[in-house]
């Protein structure tokens, strides 16, 4: 039971690393950025690269993700969404083409492959990365033994999921990102340079999804398609949240951890995720504004 | 007639003639292959039907497709010699007798907890209604639910979306019914009195061809009709619509199961000259891919929506062939996506309707009037 | 013996304890023109959201001739006889000026019985009328989102007239107009009068002045006074509300 349970809030906290990112991109600029998963994906293959050419463990990687996805989502920004702001369906289709070409390009190596070139960590095939020894195998707490990978994952979570509750609720940026959330035109009018926050705000956002990635790296295969599924569970856990409430991703996350984790125990992982599947669209057709939706008119 | 609607239904008909002369110059493996890409070009139709037309962008249409794929592939999978195994003249998939558990008794009705499901489609035609009757009563059910509660815009696109995840997931655990992700392979022919369609003769192809010929008249006269223009009337904007008394849900429902119905045909179709019936035509990005398509083609046009993926798939099969530029194709398809997305909303075909206008104002400045005035060019988001 | 079209009986709404619109009773007759006048936040459009069905009312009751349509879906209410302009004009942005008439001019809202071509050659004789009407005909083929502001509200009045309902609810018809423009819309108006019942929001005072027969005041969700312009504009509760303390002469 306490097992289970443990399982259940370290998928919670997974869903909750890919979301936490997008909680921001999606709530604060209303961009649905497909590529998100693709930030993910390039910020284990940070892991992989660093962990080949440099030497550096998964600790280094964590800063060195967030960096290049944060540089990566300001190019996008620039580039693809911020000629499509107040066109969501339509960010939602350029950034999908957008992770098509995040994942040609580490599957083709940037298109050195076609010269002949290989870079060891990069192309289509599998990678693998090897964790820290201080975070292999089990602890144990009582009777229990812990899973210290997971443990990690978990603290992880926690700690990005404070830094971005701080950043929004008590810094000046984040009250401008606030304003933005409520009313573009108004926080423009009042003299919030909106095209620069949201830049900011897009960049931060992809640096959490690196994040996530370094973290999934540690305990999943590393390929070119792994973000794919990964940026569905990410909205999922979003809209179901309420778009725009933090607190909602987070707890939403939560919820949908556990029922995965109870559900997986009792029957198996397919059903598990159609579970979840199933109660996010019930949550969406009986509260289409999520469970902890901003309240206003 | 305008001028307008003569130039557009004359670019039918030469698109048709193509699709109807085709086979003159194409070898059985090519014409099976277009074939497919002419399923995907109904899917197209489908698309733009949901999205260009009723404002509705439905990203679960695989699961629509996957519906009519499975109805229609249980039926030739019992028609197929690989059933009629251990010499019983009872058919029983091969899959479910691999899986059986030791004792059962082998016969369809009672193999497992699930096969007397299957019974039915022991009659073709059955399979085929139901490919169908399914994806067009699951549409009804999603409409109903969702455009009654006022449900819109991304929302709308994201439950589908969870639905067909959902869907696949359930078709993959089911595997003593469904084989699971192997899917159902090593079908029979469909036959119509008789007459096999294997699917490298060249009237399969002209099944296929009729067929998209008939359903994309179909739907451009449909969206002619009044209710068709009372649907656009809703897309733009669906208070007023609803202030002048028309029942909104209904119309959005009606379109959206007849987008549907579109689906499962194609699905159908697509399973008759393919061969099998897969999860992954539930898959995320296939039903993404689709709508990739009708974009580039021109989401609110649907001979658009339908030439754009019958161009890409052929422009993608033919780079495929050589070799290692498959991969670069598919970032080249990413990049097209992005700039299409980005400058040309419309589509190809919305690039088609501004040429034709500018050709005709160097001929007649009256006629390009007409034209431009005709010209939809503000799209709904 | 004039009929009535319109009854509000004790009409009241209540937004978690804020009661935007209470206890509003009022008759409209047949042919009547009815100004709805009001501070802002007074209620007014709460009022037509009411009537029209947008928002579902917490008490009273509204008759339209005998029939009670109380919070009935907006559909509904619409085929029972009453049509609504918004304050934010919205007509059909993507279809042309006569396509959005003609979807206005479909007497028949089913799905199944639209399944056919063209609206009839009664409807484009009776479209023809309306363009004229709202001085649009060279716009005719043009798409709705390419006109002025001005030319779109007239569109949607012209939705209006062609859906040819019993009472015509008009939210602030000449907001962001232009004086030319209030004018024309007047005109318009005054045209309607008589052959339909029409209730208007409007600040405008020299709009209200050119088609104004009977004015309803309301303040505070509630109705202050009731009378012709010249009871209206002396009367002291209602400069006392509309205008501030004392009003400005």
């Amino acid at each position: 039971m306490l097992e289970v349970l443990f399982i259940g809030l370290s998928l919670g906290s997974i869903l909750l690393l890919v979301a936490l990112g997008l909680a921001i991109t999606y709530g604060a600029m209303g961009v649905i950025n497909m590529a998100h998963g693709e930030m993910v994906m390039i910020g284990a293959y940070v892991t992989v690269l660093s962990g080949i050419w440099l030497g550096a463990n998964i600790f280094v990687a964590i800063p060195l993700a967030f960096i290049v996805t944060a540089l990566l989502g300001l190019l996008i920004e620039r580039v693809v969404v911020r000629k499509l702001y107040g066109r969501l369906l339509d960010t939602l289709l350029a950034t999908w083409g957008v992770a098509i070409l995040i994942q040609q390009a580490v599957r083709l190596e940037f298109g050195l492959s076609f010269l002949g070139i290989h870079i060891q960590g990069l192309g289509p095939g599998l990678q693998n990365v090897s964790v820290p020894a201080m975070l292999q195998g089990t602890f144990a707490i009582g009777s229990q033994d812990i899973n210290r990978y997971r443990t990690f994952i978990i603290l992880v979570t926690a700690l990005l999921a404070l830094a971005t509750w701080f950043i929004v609720y008590r810094t000046s940026i984040g009250t401008q990102v606030r304003a933005i959330i409520r009313n573009p035109k108004m926080a423009a009018a009042c003299g919030i340079d909106v095209t620069r926050i949201n830049a900011l705000t897009f960049a931060f956002g992809s640096g959490l999804a690196g994040v996530a990635g370094v973290m999934m790296s540690g305990f999943k295969t590393v390929f070119p398609d792994m973000g794919t599924s990964m940026v569905v569970d990410g909205f999922l856990v979003v809209v179901m949240g309420g778009v725009g409430s933090l607190l909602g991703s987070v707890l939403s996350a939560g919820i949908l951890g556990e029922i995965n984790g109870f559900v997986a125990a009792a029957t198996n992982d397919i059903l598990a995720r159609a579970v979840v599947f199933g109660v996010v669209i019930l949550i969406i057709v009986l509260k289409p504004k999520g469970l902890f939706a901003l309240k206003g008119r | 007639m305008s001028l307008q609607r003569r130039i557009d239904w004359g670019i039918y008909a030469v698109f048709i003639v193509l699709l109807m002369v085709a086979p003159l110059v194409m070898d059985p493996f090519w014409l099976n292959r277009v074939a497919k890409y002419l399923v995907y070009g109904m899917l197209g139709i489908a698309v733009a039907l949901s999205w260009g037309y009723a404002g509705v962008l439905n990203l679960g249409q695989g699961l629509f497709f996957g519906a009519g794929a499975y109805m229609v592939a249980m039926s030739l999978k019992l028609a197929s010699p690989t059933s009629l195994q251990q010499g019983s003249d009872r058919p029983v998939p091969d899959f479910m007798l691999w899986n059986a558990e030791p004792g059962a008794p082998t016969e369809l009705c009672c193999i497992n907890k699930g096969s007397f499901l299957w019974l039915p489609f022991q009659n073709q035609w059955f399979g085929v209604a139901m490919a169908l009757i399914m994806p067009m009563a699951i549409a009804g059910i999603i409409g109903t639910i969702v455009f009654r509660k006022r449900i819109a815009g991304v929302f709308v696109s994201i439950i589908t979306l969870a639905l067909v995840l959902l869907v696949r997931l359930v078709v993959i655990d089911a595997q003593p019914v469904t084989n699971g992700f192997n899917g159902l392979t090593d079908l029979g022919w469909f036959k119509i009195a008789g007459f096999e369609f294997d699917p490298y003769v060249v009237p399969t192809y002209y099944l296929v061809a009729v067929s998209l010929s008939i359903v994309l008249v179909g739907a451009r006269l449909l969206v002619e009709t009044r209710a068709g223009i009372i649907l656009q009337a809703v897309r733009d904007d669906e208070n007023r619509a609803r202030y002048l008394g028309f029942d909104v849900p209904n119309y959005q429902t009606f379109f959206l199961v007849v987008s549907a119905a579109i689906a499962g045909f194609a699905g159908m179709l697509y399973v008759i000259v393919s061969e099998f019936a897969s999860p992954t035509f539930m898959d995320l990005s296939f039903s993404i891919t689709m709508v990739v398509w009708a974009a580039v083609g021109g989401r609110a046009s649907i001979l658009g929506a339908c030439i754009g993926a019958i161009l890409i798939n052929t422009i993608s099969a033919t780079v495929s062939e050589t070799e290692g530029f498959a991969e670069a194709w598919k970032a080249i398809i990413g990049l097209i996506f992005v700039l299409v997305v980005l400058y040309l909303p419309r589509g190809l075909g919305g690039l088609a309707h501004d040429l034709v206008a500018r050709v005709a104002a160097r001929f007649s400045p009256a006629a390009a009037r007409e034209l431009r005035a005709a010209n939809t060019s503000q799209l709904a988001e | 013996m004039v009929q009535v079209a319109l009854t509000i009986d004790g009409l009241g709404v209540d937004f978690e304890g804020f009661k935007a619109v209470n206890n509003v009773s009022m008759t409209i007759e047949d042919g009547e023109l009815r100004v709805l006048l009001g501070a802002n936040g007074a209620g007014k459009t709460t009022l037509m959201d009411l009537i029209s069905g947008k928002t579902k009312s917490t008490t009273g009751r509204v008759f339209l001739h005998d029939t009670e349509i109380t919070n009935w879906e907006e559909h509904k209410i619409a085929r029972a006889g009453i049509g609504r302009k918004f304050q934010i004009p919205s007509v059909f942005r993507d279809l042309t000026v006569r396509r959005n008439l003609e979807v206005a001019s479909c007497k028949n809202p089913g799905v199944f019985a639209n399944l056919r071509f063209g609206f009839g050659s009664q409807a484009k004789a009776e479209i023809d009328g309306v363009l004229e009407l709202i001085g649009l005909t060279e716009e005719a083929d043009q798409i709705a989102a390419y006109l002025s502001h001005g030319q779109t509200q007239w569109l949607e009045l012209g939705l209006l007239i062609t859906q040819n309902p019993k009472i015509i609810l008009l939210d602030e018809p000449t907001a962001g107009m232009t004086q030319a423009e209030t004018h024309k819309t007047s005109l318009i108006v005054n045209n309607l009068k008589g052959r339909h019942t029409i209730v208007v929001v409007e600040h405008d005072m020299a709009f209200v002045r050119e088609i104004a027969e009977r004015i309803t005041v309301l303040h505070l969700g509630q109705v202050l006074a009731e009378g012709d312009v010249g009871e209206i504009e002396n009367d002291p509760r209602v400069r006392e509300a509309y205008l501030g303390s004392k009003g400005i002469g």
